[in-house]
């Protein structure tokens, strides 16, 4: 007739802790430490302190990936979307303070090299080629839910919420139009000024380090934004305002999926952790249950009702 | 087998009328799930407010993610009565299983309204399309193995008494040859029916791991699976707590003081392990100061963790928790509570990469308490045609028709 003995509760406390964290990483993730880049990762360098704003990246990108553009605030006259949308995977934008300093800024796809959206999609709709390290989707697995859009730290993955076939979108390095023929991405095919280039991550890196180099003191933090945020990405930035103005989070080294994953893997690996909570639970059930069965017998022999389950 | 005055469980005989609050359920159900059609023959965004900021909106954060905390009765009154041996809890395991089948159900319903390509849900049936690190992946697979393989099983009793009493004599004969393969399965089915949960529950909590700086970091922490299972047990035990008092309140029915105590002070641990698993949490994180902010997470904080204090408290005092009008009032501050804590990270503390708003459009509103309302009804539907609501064993009628009015209460 006593209540809940106090170590029962330490007990229940310990199976829950036995299971805990349980983000079902079933196989072991990532190790941690730096992120590894894949061995021909293509990059984009977009120095923001070159860009004049020409726009000619948002049209080519619309053109080649085969998308309407949006026209909403222009009154249908010419492409002018609010924000990366459903029919927008890379967009200028321009910061300006009051106290006159200024920059655009191109937004798209990071293409991680720890992709969240990647971890997180349940089907593999969204992939990480193993080569090139471009971060595409796949409409055929897709189950459309959004799980890429909460887990992204830049909020980059789009849905087409006004569409019977909604579609993710978001910039995919033109891989099916151009890269996979070697072709250039279209957005830095079209820049004029070079503000935007295409190549691979070591040499953009260089590049980008090389300028930096070249002109101390020019850059925001004589840094490049994507070296190492969030576990480094394929995409970089220089720029001479803070990179949080031009919409960039500030994020620790750490990448959301290394994060996530870090305790699940130890207790999911070889699915050590459930195989021990289910032997414990077994153990204990299986014990009362013989008992609970033996009692059951003798109460029903005595013309008791039959027990019920 | 016990002294209790919950002897059995017994089917709900009078009461046939039906009553304005069963009408308005059934409609709201009816509603819900005709919205739910449309939904899904429809766009999305033409049925919910949900945008590319907030792309989970109530059906996934509150009818998947917190909902199923409330259905997870099975799993808290089971490990309790099954794992831990606590003997008296068995007569009320059936209102457990059915709230939780029930609610479960309408969680799965709220995830295929949600998911925008359900075409391609078929991939869950290929493992090698398996994303293995996605906690989603988990959720997904795991779930509704829970609900329509072991959570189903552990309902068959019930369903397969009622058609030995009923049935004709050859259904008899072969329910009665079921019986003792359920009986050697039982043991194995049952743990698989607790570590599923204990599985998912936690990975609903790891969803939110993936979304890293986009939660308020007073919920964000390594922590958040464990939190979350845990709450589950508590919104569980609460859940069963309030539908076994307003049922038998109801259905005039005795009340067991014995019995419902029992597991008010069981939900009154589990909540002062959970309080202190999350104040060690957040402590070891350093992230105390943050409730200097005053701000709205300051108040969610707050609220939540008083919700879940106080009755814990309370419940302590074995004369409060066996007085029903207090016991109920604290398994519905904990309820809410638990409930609250699950619902927080995902939307109220989810904060976009930038200014967003969402709020739930009537229709997603609409199916949201629509599914609700189908699993009330569901449930004043099972506990007239079958024996789940505990009582004494004199109300125990062989047949499950109400041949003989039954004898008037004084
Ligand atoms: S920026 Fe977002 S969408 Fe792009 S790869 Fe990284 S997580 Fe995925
Ligand atoms: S919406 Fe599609 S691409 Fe995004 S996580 Fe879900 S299944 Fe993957």
């Amino acid at each position: 007739m006593s209540g809940l003995s106090r170590r029962d509760v330490l007990k229940l406390a310990g199976l829950g802790g036995a299971a805990l964290a349980l983000p079902a990483s079933l196989a072991s993730a990532s190790g941690g430490g730096p992120s590894v880049v894949p061995p021909h990762a293509v990059s984009m360098l977009y120095d923001a302190t070159v860009c004049t704003g020409c726009k000619a990246c948002m049209s080519a990108c619309n053109a080649t990936n085969h998308l309407e553009p949006d026209t909403g605030l222009s009154d249908g006259l010419h492409q002018m979307p609010a924000d990366l949308n459903s029919r927008t995977m890379n967009i200028i934008k321009l910061y300006n303070d009051p106290a006159g300093s200024w920059s655009f800024v191109k937004r798209q796809c990071m293409h991680c090299l720890e992709p969240a959206c990647v971890a997180g999609c349940p089907f593999k709709a969204l992939e990480k080629d193993r080569d090139l390290g471009v971060v595409t989707w796949d409409g055929a697995k897709c189950i459309g839910c959004r799980y890429c859009e909460i887990s992204c730290p830049y909020q980059i993955p789009k849905f087409e919420w006004d569409k019977f076939n909604p579609r993710i979108v978001k910039c995919q390095f033109c891989y099916e139009q151009r890269l996979k023929d070697g072709k250039h991405p279209g957005c830095t095919g079209a820049c004029p000024t070079g503000a935007v280039i295409y190549g691979t991550r070591e040499n953009l890196l260089a590049d980008a380090r090389r300028r930096i180099a070249g002109y101390p003191g020019k850059y925001y933090k004589d840094r490049v934004y994507g070296e190492t945020e969030g576990g480094g990405t394929q995409v970089f930035y220089l720029s001479r305002v803070p990179f949080s103005r031009l919409g960039l989070p500030s994020l620790s080294d750490e990448s959301n999926p290394h994060y996530a994953t870090k305790v699940s893997s130890k207790i999911y690996g070889w699915l050590a952790g459930p195989a021990i909570v289910f032997a414990l639970l077994f153990g204990s059930i299986n014990r009362n249950w013989k008992h609970h069965e033996a009692n059951r017998r003798d109460h029903e022999a005595e013309g008791h009702l039959p027990e019920q389950l | 087998m016990s002294d209790s005055v919950w002897q059995r469980a017994i089917p709900v005989y009078e009461d046939r009328s039906v009553k304005k609050t069963f009408i308005f359920f059934t409609i709201l159900a009816i509603a819900g799930t005709i919205l739910a059609v449309l939904r899904m023959a429809s766009p999305l965004g033409r049925y919910s407010a949900m945008n590319d900021f907030y792309a989970w909106g109530v059906w996934k954060t509150f009818n998947v993610m917190t909902l199923t905390a409330i259905g997870s009765g099975g799993l808290a009154v089971g490990v309790a009565a099954w794992a831990f041996d606590r003997q008296k809890l068995h007569v009320v395991m059936r209102t457990a299983l059915v709230t939780s089948f029930l609610f479960y159900t309408t969680g799965m319903l709220a995830l295929m309204v949600d998911v925008g390509r359900p075409w391609n849900l078929w991939h869950i049936l290929l493992p090698w399309h398996w994303n293995m690190h996605s906690a989603l992946l988990e959720v997904a697979v795991c779930m509704p193995t829970y609900a329509f393989l072991f959570l189903a099983f552990e309902n068959v009793p019930l369903v397969l008494e009622r058609y030995s009493y009923l049935g004709s004599d050859a259904t008899r004969a072969r329910i009665a040859g079921l019986e003792p393969v359920i009986r050697k399965i039982y043991p194995v089915m049952i743990a698989f029916a607790y570590l599923l949960p204990i599985m998912h529950q936690s990975s609903l909590g790891a969803l939110m791991l993936l979304a890293g700086p986009k939660v308020h970091p007073l919920w964000q922490t390594q922590a958040l699976p464990l939190l979350y299972v845990m709450a589950a047990g508590i919104a569980g035990f609460a859940f069963v707590i309030g539908t076994l008092l307003v049922c038998c309140l109801r259905y005039s029915r005795p009340l067991s003081t014995d019995v419902l105590g029992e597991l008010g002070s069981l939900m009154s641990w589990l909540t002062f392990a959970w309080l202190a698993f999350r104040f060690v949490d957040i402590a070891v994180r350093g992230k105390f100061g943050l409730l200097l902010a005053l701000d709205k997470y300051t108040a969610y904080f707050v609220l939540e963790n008083i919700l879940l204090l106080v009755p814990a408290i309370m419940l302590r005092s074995k004369q409060l928790r066996e007085t029903p009008r207090i016991l109920f009032m604290a398994a519905v501050s904990a309820g809410v509570g638990a409930c609250l804590y699950r619902l927080v990270p995902a939307l109220i503390a989810f904060i976009p990469a930038r200014k967003a708003n969402y709020f739930p459009s009537v229709a997603e509103l609409t199916m949201t308490l629509g599914f609700i309302a189908a699993a009330i009804v569901g449930f004043k539907l099972a506990i007239r045609y079958f024996a789940v609501l505990p009582g004494p064993i004199a109300d125990w009628q062989f047949a499950f028709k109400p041949a003989t009015p039954k004898q008037p209460k004084s």
